[in-house]
């Protein structure tokens, strides 16, 4: 009787660390690089979202970073964690493609006044904290809706300061532009928003 | 307070992006300044608001047909060559047209243009310059005095084996 030869199966990933697949991937392994994708995927698309507020551009764009990731990784030197390296491919990616989207639209009256801080400069400040008792779920949510009514441009110096926790000059070389322009935006940024969740605490 | 320039320097110091000179200059000013108090109140609840509470959204696909798109993506860009790929035999065709037609073209046009010098100037023929229609093509002139006669080399720039030597791959044009 023969000896029953064991059946070669898909090596196991998920309990490799990222470093481990990192290395993996960069050695052709796509068993590895695909379970990187499984562990970053939501991350790298909610980053996305945040920053173009569309299903399905997120969705390409998140899609295009993830085949860039694989075509340079041998540049990622392990500096930064690999959902941070990933981040910033897809936040690149989000960027030229909201450059040229302002690039295609004609700039009106509002858009220019909005990049000049327009009515927020003038706002009265809010003393009561518009947030204080609410439910994690429901401040989300709001946080969610007031985000999508600012431009892309203080949006964008937002996410990357509050939520991909970045200094002044890191945002500013990311985005192209200079330091006063980030403090600038993201000023009337944090005063909209002050605004927007006041009002939307006023509604409710 | 309403100075623009303040107003982000108080931002600034609330980001600790603030020397220690300076932050020591706006704390200084806050404790005079209610209106600088409340707007720093603002800016802080707002932060605070933000800090952990991004918006969670999660992918609107599963794991298996996120993958495959951009798996069938990556084996798309990497089947690219990286070189020309060698002429086959069923493109035959598109090689004569990429390479041979532009050469019978020039040809063309270098024969007619010496065909008219020479008919309008007689034997006393000065040929002047003459430009090459296609990028990719080059030349090689050469004028003989004794016989009056100069011979123009045509060849294929993108082609590798192009070479002058090959007496093949030329095409001439010669007057007297």
């Amino acid at each position: 009787m023969q000896p029953v030869k064991p059946m070669k199966s898909k090596p196991d990933h998920s309990s490799a660390s990222d470093e481990q697949l990192v290395e993996a991937a960069k050695n052709g392994d796509m068993g590895a690089f695909e379970e990187l994708v499984a562990r970053h995927r939501d991350k790298i698309y909610a980053r996305a979202y945040s920053m173009m507020r569309n299903e399905d551009e997120a969705l390409d764009l998140s899609q295009e970073a993830w085949v860039k990731s694989w075509q340079r990784l041998k540049q990622f030197q392990g500096e930064s964690s690999f959902g941070t390296w990933m981040t910033r491919i897809v936040i690149n990616l989000c960027l030229d493609q909201l450059r040229r989207r302002k690039r295609q639209r004609t700039e009106s009256i509002e858009e220019m006044d909005e990049e000049s801080g327009g009515v927020e400069r003038q706002m009265p400040v809010v003393t009561a904290n518009p947030t204080e008792r609410l439910e994690r779920g429901e401040l989300r949510k709001k946080i969610d809706h007031a985000l999508g009514q600012l431009s892309h441009e203080h949006r964008t110096v937002l996410v990357l300061h509050e939520f991909e926790e970045m200094e002044y000059k890191e945002i500013a070389r990311t985005m192209g532009c200079s330091i006063g322009t980030v403090m600038s935006r993201l000023f009337y940024a944090r005063r909209k928003m002050a605004a927007l969740l006041a009002s939307l605490k006023t509604e409710d | 307070m309403t100075n623009h320039e303040s107003q982000l320097k108080l931002q600034a110091f609330m980001d600790g992006e603030l020397s220690v000179r300076e932050a020591a200059e706006v704390r200084e000013w806050l404790a005079q300044d209610a209106e600088a108090h409340a707007l720093l109140s603002e800016l802080r609840n707002t932060t605070a608001a933000l800090k952990g509470n991004e918006p969670q959204c999660r992918l609107p696909e599963t794991r298996e047909f996120f993958w495959s798109k951009i798996e069938r993506e990556i084996e798309r860009q990497g089947a690219q060559p990286m070189r020309p790929r060698p002429v086959a035999a069923g493109s035959l065709l598109a090689w004569l047209r990429r390479h041979l037609m532009p050469a019978v073209g020039v040809a063309a046009v270098c024969s007619a243009l010496v065909f008219i010098a020479v008919r309008s100037h007689g034997p006393q023929l000065r040929i002047g310059e003459m430009a090459l229609v296609s990028d990719d093509m080059g030349s090689y002139t050469y004028r003989d005095q004794a016989d009056k006669m100069t011979m123009v080399w045509l060849y294929d720039r993108s082609s590798a084996d192009s070479q002058v030597a090959d007496s093949s791959d030329i095409d001439n044009v010669t007057t007297e």
